[in-house]
């Protein structure tokens, strides 16, 4: 059966290992203190659906809200075997996740009828938080969350393996659904780019992107739309521990840091 | 007066750790005057969920149906919305599992409310409800408040609040959601389920020994185990530890895993991203054995062992049999 899919991917504060303060005096974020990168569970989505239409065929089209910061994730998905892409002219540094799930259930709708949606569950930190729950909600769907790999698809039915707290459960799903893939991809990589020559990338960065305004997805105000706000930021002071270089060579060393270690245990 | 609403998490009769951490704090923020909810769906649980009295709360609504007897998206949202909608709440706080950050998101997109998931903590201020996320690498606290008077959906993060102390002489009668379920929402299924047994108590463990990718092979793990044995500590290990089958899913510590506050921790061959972090950075004492100087645990480390835990290891097992 081929198989259509849409793959929801964000452009998102690359959170890892930050130096120095993120924050000015406002309490808003300082702008160049923080880096943009292709939030790696929406790859993993991707890989996951490109995986999908290698086996059965079908097509995969790339969705993202808002124009790119940094990182182009539009063109990443279609160097990796994307056929289509399509971009929501919105701001979502604006908008919380419930606003933009109804402007991306409407450019859902605006692709045709995919049978699956996919997108990242969300990383622990920063803020993309089950994008995908809401928007499975707003489509009226299944959804399934932490997804780790998809199994079959076919008969109206996909089936796929979720991680759950201390295991695993295999899940029928009806389609459509929206499924929110989760880390365990990362560790078979996603696919590289493809191996195709400079010229081909070349062309495809002249490519335009299509591109919708949220009254032609049925939104007229998409600030409207908003439930969750940001009140207000702080800076969390920096923990202050004591700490030491023990050199792995000397035994005496180590000896001596098990015995301030164990002290009082 | 206001109306806290709990979702609690019921596994096999018994209610999760982090639901009834959320009585907790449902309970400090409704106040005297104020009444928590607890609610619950699922099959087979009235017994259990009548429990949740002694936990703290007012009133108990369970909806107990053969239709819910496994976890799914659909049904669950379906059943909880209504009921959101008909009590509505002020808050409704949810348990940060794979299971409770899924349906607090499902919960506020069908009901169109505000939602913060993984928060550390929920407030009332002048201003109103206040949900607080410590986020981008633990450097940020960002408070997030509900659009006009909406309802704020939060599902708290492991270690939020303490679990009330059960009051056996508080009881009550539980209240029967009535489940009217769409045939057609029923038709998807949990098809199957390995969930691992529970032979770790990693979050009483005095003294953990944690393994990640760095130890390089189920062989290797030896190590671990060799080094735990002398301490007397319990065994834990990274997400890729358990994806690649060295170890059971109950040994996983961070975000899909246990979190936990040991005195001592002591990091072999993990590299430090934060999904491991935010589930052990409290530990009393930490020690970090790695190869890569430049690797995150290090900056949460109190002990920092810049080398190859093959030979590290050895050398500690040695001198603590001493």
């Amino acid at each position: 059966m081929a198989c259509h899919c849409v793959v929801i991917v964000r452009e998102a504060w690359d959170t890892r290992d930050l130096v120095g303060p993120i924050l000015d005096e406002t309490g808003n974020i300082k702008p160049g203190a923080l880096q943009t990168r292709f939030e790696p569970e929406d790859l993993n989505a991707l890989e996951a659906a490109l995986r999908i239409k290698d086996a059965q065929g079908g097509k995969v089209a790339a969705v993202t809200v808002g124009a790119p910061r940094g990182v182009e994730v539009l063109r990443e998905c279609l160097y990796r075997g994307a056929d289509e892409a399509f971009q929501v002219d919105a701001d979502p540094s604006t908008l919380d996740d419930r606003a933009l799930s109804v402007l991306l259930a409407g450019a859902v709708r605006k692709l045709g009828a995919p049978d699956l949606v996919l997108t990242g569950t969300s990383v622990v930190d920063g803020e993309n938080a089950l994008l995908g729950a809401l928007l499975a909600a707003e489509l009226g769907w299944d959804h399934v969350a932490w997804v780790d790999a998809v199994e079959s698809v076919g008969g109206g039915r996909a089936v796929v393996k979720r991680a759950i707290e201390m295991g695993y459960e295999t899940v029928e799903t009806l389609l459509p659904s929206v499924l929110s893939v989760g880390v365990a991809l990362l560790e078979d990589d996603p696919r590289a780019p493809r191996p195709a020559k400079a010229m081909l990338k070349l062309k495809m960065k002249k490519v335009p992107i299509p591109a919708a305004a949220p009254s032609e997805l049925g939104v007229a105000d998409p600030m409207a739309l908003v439930t969750t706000r940001v009140a207000r930021r702080e800076a969390v002071p920096a923990r202050v521990i004591e700490s030491r270089t023990v050199d792995a060579g000397d035994t005496a060393a180590l000896k001596a840091m098990m015995a301030e270690v164990l002290k009082g245990t | 007066m206001a109306k806290i609403a709990v979702f609690a998490e019921i596994e096999d009769g018994v209610v999760h750790d982090i639901s009834l951490q959320c009585l907790t704090q449902a309970r400090a923020l409704a106040g005297a005057d104020g009444r928590v909810l607890a609610v619950t769906a699922g099959a087979g649980i009235s017994e259990a969920a009548a429990r949740l009295f002694g936990y703290g709360a007012d009133e108990v609504h369970v909806a107990d149906d053969k239709t819910l007897s496994g976890y799914l998206s659909r049904p669950f949202r379906t059943v909880l919305a209504d009921w959101i909608a008909e009590q509505s709440p002020a808050v409704a706080l949810f348990p940060a599992t794979t299971l409770g950050l899924d349906l607090a998101a499902s919960v506020a997109g069908a009901r169109k409310c505000a939602c913060a998931l993984y928060a550390d903590d929920v407030l009332r201020r002048a201003e109103g409800w206040l949900a607080k996320r410590i986020e981008f690498d633990r450097k940020v606290a960002t408070y997030f408040s509900p659009a006009g008077d909406l309802a704020l959906v939060a599902a708290l993060r492991d270690g939020a609040a303490e679990p009330p102390a059960f009051e056996a002489g508080r009881t009550g009668a539980v209240t029967a959601i009535e489940v009217a379920l769409d045939p057609q929402a029923m038709t998807a299924k949990v098809v199957q389920r390995e969930v691992a047994r529970k032979t770790v108590n990693l979050k009483g463990a005095k003294i953990i020994v944690a393994g990640g990718a760095g130890v390089g092979s189920r062989e290797n793990f030896r190590l671990i185990r060799d080094l735990a044995a002398v301490l007397g500590a319990e065994i834990g290990a990274t997400r890729a530890v358990v994806d690649a089958g060295w170890l059971p899913p109950d040994h996983q510590i961070g975000q899909t895993g246990a979190t936990v506050r040991p005195e001592v921790y002591i990091a072999c061959g993990i590299s430090g991203a934060v999904q491991h972090r935010v589930g052990m950075m409290d530990s009393g004492k930490i020690v970090a054995i790695n190869t890569d100087p430049n690797a995150p645990i290090f900056k949460i480390a109190h002990y920092r062992v810049v080398g190859d835990l093959k030979v590290v290891l050895p050398k500690l097992i040695e001198a603590l049999k001493e």
